[in-house]
């Protein structure tokens, strides 16, 4: 049966959609090096969740009723945070394409984009071999932190630079979500999940490799005050998304469901499912955003501020 | 032809993502998902590139072949942008199945090997072109999909029934002609290669239109027959996909090129096998189509008469 007509919000603001295609001369050969061999690399080493990891390995049994619970919703959150960038960061595959960008990067983000659906099938699967797959946060304000990263509209406004979406997106979000799945691989005791994790961990290698070959093509063609507008990204994808709690629920604005989602992790971790804590993932995360400052500096001449959260002390 | 800024904002449905259901519940889509990751490829890994000897291939067939697989590129790039925007589009609309949105994902990156594939054969054969010689080539072919993909305005079903079914439909039975005419060997096995995905491809079309076809109103149906009719005339009569359909543009040069090619067993046919393809798959699409109580009115060319 067709799905009920149901009413839906539109928007309307202008889009790169309303611009006429002109997609000649269609260059397709190699522009950057370092982004083909990426495609080329990712295409030699793709996987199949559905038959690539041992799920005859993950026994639920053995666990508390609670536990499973537990572990269920943080990998079902996982799904939820891999599934954003197939219903998102496919935006900037269409706006690579208007901007006639390199053909590589045209090229390496389709399958970049599988790479996340494999990424939310395998984290659907591990919850749905401990339980049960969960469609939405206990409490609806959790849905705010989790529901976007904001870049699909980032990605389809003509005004906001392809480059700052990119060095916002990549080079500080998914750099930080890199640097914590090693964490977690570190941590992780039960050989599955960690098999589960490595296996998302070295497509995200690439895709952070992506974002600094682009912006490495990119940086010394920008004018100061197109660097400040990337500057001006990546400090609002940092404030306003990954201090925010899109990664880690610790750092959510303080409520009932961050304290849930908190638990949870706690939880998950205890059991060995495959979650991290504040105390563990605090100074990773820490380290991470001086990473990122550091490498940013040396890189692109490009300075990030400090930055304050109540659960961390001082500046970082 | 030459599409022009929209006069007003492309209007896009806004997204409520939760709850977020990412069970199977199409199990034949489903099956595609799974059997397109099971038949991954890699143009570099499973193409014997070094099979190509174009010493031994005549100078004008190369160029002739060199235009004929430039121009494949041109029109298989169409889905780089298009897919990531039905995708989009997918993931934006309440309740719609988690099984076309992964199955897109490995769409795309299909179409992506098969660019790369294409632009290669073409570089071997003596070198890609980048634009069509005549540039009012250039306005059939951009024909910004992506748009039309986000849209809300057009009804996920009607674009899906025109572009995902009818269309890929037809682009899986010109590429069966094409292999069937390959005696060169690498263009042999990416078109194999080619076949294989683009069976999945349109199967996914007709898939989701059979299961959403059952549930449609009349009114819902009325708008998909309007926008297949559509296609037909504004697309496929312009020559998008068979050059020798358009009435505006000059085939001559293309015509010439896909005939040599042809006939050197490069991996192309001719325009009269390209027509009878066109004929008989629209006959049959008809068929399929009225199975699901949808109507494709017959469509006029002005040299081909009624179709």
């Amino acid at each position: 049966m067709l799905t009920e007509a149901v009413p839906q919000a539109r928007l309307s603001a202008p889009t790169i959609l309303d611009m006429p295609e002109s997609r000649f001369p269609l260059d397709l050969g190699i522009g950057i090096p370092r982004i083909r061999n990426l495609f080329h690399t990712a295409t030699s080493n793709q996987w199949d969740p559905a038959s690539d990891i041992d799920w005859q390995g993950l026994d639920p049994s053995g666990y508390t009723e609670e536990q499973l619970y537990a572990a269920r919703m943080y990998w079902s959150r996982r799904a939820w945070g891999e599934y954003g960038a197939i219903s998102e960061s496919p935006a900037l595959q269409i706006r690579f394409c208007k901007e006639n960008c390199p053909a590589d990067m045209r090229l390496y983000f389709t399958i970049r984009t599988q790479e996340e659906s494999r990424h939310a099938e395998v984290c659907y699967r591990v919850a749905e071999r401990l339980g049960g797959y969960i469609q939405q946060p206990d409490l609806t304000e959790f849905q705010g932190a989790v529901a976007t990263h904001g870049v699909r509209k980032m990605a389809l406004d003509p005004d906001t630079p392809l480059e700052a979406v990119i060095a916002a997106l990549v080079c500080a979000a998914e750099e930080i979500a890199f640097d914590v799945f090693r964490h977690l691989i570190e941590i992780t005791p039960h050989p599955v999940i960690r098999q589960v994790l490595k296996s998302i961990m070295r497509d995200e290698v690439r895709h952070c490799a992506f974002g600094w070959a682009y912006m490495a093509s990119r940086v010394p063609h920008l004018s100061r005050a197109q660097l400040a507008t990337v500057q001006e990204g990546v400090i609002t994808i940092m404030e306003k998304v990954e201090l925010n709690g899109y990664h880690s629920a610790w750092l959510a604005p303080d409520g009932p469901a961050a304290r849930a989602e908190t638990r949870v992790d706690h939880l998950t971790w205890e059991a060995g499912l495959g979650a991290t804590v504040e105390e563990l993932e605090k100074p990773v995360f820490i380290a991470s955003v001086q990473r990122i400052r550091s490498q940013m500096l040396d890189e692109w001449g490009m300075k990030l501020p400090m930055f304050r959260h109540p659960r961390i002390e001082g500046e970082f | 032809m030459q599409p022009t800024v929209t006069a007003t904002p492309t209007p896009l449905l806004v997204e409520r993502r939760f709850p977020l259901d990412l069970a199977g519940s199409i199990a034949s889509i489903r099956a595609l998902y799974e059997t397109g990751k099971k038949e991954r490829w890699s143009p570099d890994a499973q193409i014997a590139w070094d099979a190509l000897a174009p010493a031994a291939i005549p100078q004008s067939a190369r160029d002739a072949g060199r235009l004929v697989w430039s121009r494949r590129a041109w029109l298989e790039y169409t889905g780089l942008a298009e897919t990531p925007a039905l995708l989009i589009r997918f993931c934006l609309e309440l309740g719609r199945e988690s099984d076309p949105k992964y199955f897109l994902t490995v769409r795309n990156t299909e179409e992506a090997w098969h660019i790369e594939c294409f632009h290669r054969y073409a570089g071997a054969l003596g070198g890609y072109m980048n634009r069509p010689a005549d540039a009012r080539w250039e306005a059939v072919i951009n024909r910004t999909l992506y748009r039309s993909a986000l849209d809300a305005s057009i009804a996920l079903d009607a674009y899906v029934a025109v572009h995902c079914a009818l269309e890929d439909g037809l682009e899986l039975e010109l590429s069966k002609l094409y292999l069937s005419n390959a005696r060169e060997p690498v263009a042999a096995q990416i078109l194999q290669r080619v076949v294989a995905d683009k069976e999945r491809h349109a199967s996914f079309g007709w898939l989701y239109l059979n299961q959403r076809a059952a549930g449609m109103e009349p009114q819902q149906k009325a708008q998909v027959q309007a926008a297949m009719q559509s296609w037909i005339t504004h697309v496929v009569f312009s020559g998008y996909q068979i050059p020798s359909l358009s009435t505006d543009i000059d085939d001559a040069p293309l015509r010439a090129a896909t005939t040599l090619a042809a006939q050197s067993g490069l991996g192309a046919a001719t325009p009269a096998e390209e027509e009878q393809t066109l004929t008989a798959y629209l006959a049959r699409a008809r068929e399929r189509l009225s199975q699901m109580g949808l109507v494709l009115e017959p469509a006029s060319h002005p040299r081909l008469g009624t179709l």
